[in-house]
């Protein structure tokens, strides 16, 4: 697909987007799985971010868990509405991202992985632990306020909408600094970090400039989510909820700004449809399979399908 | 002042005997590493297959569950070269972020294919030696760690002497050192990276029957937390650096076990990052690391 139409194919999903609650109605329902749905494509869009510098972390619930409790507690200490308090609370997210960012730019892929995914479950141990049990509730959790409060389904529709904006503003600003300077940068030191320094790029901070956008707007997401449950926990910091973004972006397609936002609807519709089906464990190992699948057979993601039915096509015309 | 000696030498004991474990589990990815360049996080799965395995033989034949060592070693060999057959063969040379994303895909099969399997509960064994303790320098010491510590030093042993001595154990040694030279001598490099990540597989299982004797709980999830310890001691250790493995699993099973003796229990698993952050600060090849690359 060449990049215009997968643009088109953008303000296409946008106006779908726009449109599904007219269809969907005011069933609370489908609307809560459609808001979960906008916040994590904010969440895997964020991930994604990540890798464009040839990074990639297996624990981002460390950031979206941090947004969720710098937020909650913020709108709580200073009683401000929550979608402003969002914002302030992934503050929280980003320090944390400059900090582990510090330690991993220097470090290759492996030692990278290995530090992030040991960051989330350090994280959690310190929640709950004794010393800091008092602020954040230890296993129990903290209250946060609603986003609307008083639920139904028109304040779950104002809050679709609003999720949504936020959502494209995530993404613009994404497509923004990809096509600056920056994502040039980002790119080269992707593609070859030894030239990217010849040609006098300091991957260092670009590295650590990509961790803090990255950790940020995951802790946006997950500070969204919280202020939508209404409450938060420390199994926010699973490895589930660092696990999922991945699962998204690789199967939407990694390095693209549309691979997030597929691959979540997909695998979305995927997963609700299994549990349709009663499955508990067996949605898991199938999601765990269709991954393996993805990576082996379709490393480009969903998004390169069209692509490929093509390819298949020419070659049997020949 | 004896009685403060033996606290320490009681404590310390404790860090050799939870060391074990992570040795294995590290000296497993060290050995996967060193042949493929591949770092499997699914690698916590393998230590709860063989925990499982263990539990299964045990409650089917009633055997001292020491000896189920026969049993969980070869079953989780198995497994592993099915699984570097089928997943990490194709995808081998594609990419770093693929082989990684690939064992997360690994993760969610093997947990949930347990849970389907062994239920979600948590089990436990009763060792037949649990409530015999003998002492050593005046300290009353479980038999169970001494036969742990005493089994991963024969392991090790066993482990050195085919690296050392074998044809295979060489042909392996060699493909780690240089791939490319390694096929120039005949050497079947695919074939190693088969070996190498059944050995791997293999030396988790071990683990994972040590886990099960020692009379820890386990559950299908319970693999990612030791996952992350051994992962720790690679990077402290060095990737790659069998020594730097085990220097790395005695430092973190002792400085683990005298946090949670001084600063508190749930500490314990944030005490073994704490050392990586410092490590990495200092020296981000790792104590024994020969290079970044």
């Amino acid at each position: 697909m060449s990049p215009k139409v997968r643009d088109y194919g953008l303000v296409l999903m946008l106006i779908v987007a726009g449109l599904v609650p007219l269809i969907v109605g005011l069933n609370p329902y489908l609307l809560t799985v459609l808001i979960l749905m906008l916040i994590f494509i904010i969440y895997s869009s964020a991930w994604n971010f990540l890798t464009y510098t040839g990074q990639g972390s297996l624990g981002h619930a460390a950031f979206f868990g941090l947004g969720g409790y710098g937020s909650a507690l913020i709108a709580s200490w200073l009683s401000l509405p929550p979608f402003a308090a969002v914002f302030i609370g992934a503050g929280a997210a980003a320090l944390a991202g400059l900090f582990i960012g510090a330690i991993c730019v220097r470090l290759k892929e492996w030692f990278l992985a290995m530090v992030t995914f040991g960051f989330a479950i350090i994280i959690q141990t310190l929640v709950v632990s004794r010393q800091f049990s008092g602020i954040t509730g230890g296993w129990d959790g903290i209250a946060a306020a609603r986003l609307m409060p008083g639920g139904g389904g028109t304040n779950l529709l104002i809050e679709y909408y609003a999720i949504l904006v936020i959502g494209v503003m995530v993404i613009v600003i994404f497509w923004l600094i990809l096509r600056s300077k920056t994502g040039l940068a980002f790119a080269a030191i992707r593609e070859n970090e030894l030239e990217a320094r010849a040609a006098g790029i300091n991957p260092v901070k670009y590295r650590l400039f990509a961790f803090l956008v990255s950790a940020y707007f995951s802790g946006v997401a997950g500070a969204l989510e919280v202020h939508h449950l209404g409450y938060i926990t420390p199994e926010i910091f699973g490895v589930d909820i660092s696990f999922w973004p991945i699962i998204y972006s690789i199967s939407g397609g990694l390095m693209t700004l549309a691979g997030p936002v597929v691959g979540t609807i997909a695998i979305t519709i995927v997963w609700d449809g299994l549990q349709t089906f009663g499955l508990t464990y067996g949605r898991f190992i199938i999601i765990g399979l269709l991954l393996i699948l993805i990576i082996i057979f379709l490393p480009k993601g969903l998004i390169s399908l069209p692509d490929r039915i093509r390819e298949y096509r020419d070659k049997r015309k020949k | 002042m004896t009685g403060g000696l033996d606290i320490v030498l009681q404590v310390g004991i404790w860090g050799l005997y939870a060391g074990c474990i992570y040795i294995l589990l590290a000296i497993g990815l060290n050995l996967i590493f060193g042949v493929m360049k591949v770092v499997n996080f699914a690698h916590g799965e393998f230590l709860m297959l063989g925990a499982y395995v263990t539990f299964t033989f045990y409650a089917i034949s009633g055997f001292n569950p020491y000896v189920l060592l026969v049993a969980s070693v070869p079953i989780l060999i198995l497994i592993g070269v099915t699984i570097e057959r089928l997943c990490f063969r194709p995808i081998l040379g594609t990419g770093k972020l693929n082989e990684i994303f690939i064992s997360i895909g690994l993760i969610y099969l093997i947990q949930n294919a347990a849970a389907v399997i062994w239920t979600d509960e948590y089990r436990i064994i009763h060792s037949p030696f649990e409530s015999i303790t003998i002492s050593v320098f005046g300290v009353n010491l479980p038999l169970d760690y001494l036969i742990i510590i005493i089994t991963t030093i024969l392991i090790l042993i066993g482990l050195y002497l085919f690296l050392r001595k074998t044809r295979l154990g060489k042909a392996m040694r060699a493909t780690s050192q240089n791939r490319k030279g390694a096929m120039l001598m005949g050497i079947n490099v695919e074939k190693m990276d088969m070996i190498s990540f059944g050995i791997g597989a293999g030396l988790a299982g071990a683990a994972g029957t040590l886990w099960v004797v020692s009379g820890q709980v386990f559950t299908p999830y319970m693999g990612s937390i030791p996952a992350v310890k051994a992962f720790a001691i690679i990077i402290i250790g060095g990737l790659g650096s069998i020594p730097g493995a085990i220097v790395g699993g005695i430092i973190l099973g002792l400085a683990e076990n005298f946090a949670i003796f001084t600063i508190g229990g749930a500490w314990k698993d944030a005490i073994s990052f704490l050392i990586l952050i410092v490590v990495l600060i200092f020296k981000p090849t790792g104590l024994f690391g020969e290079s970044a690359e």
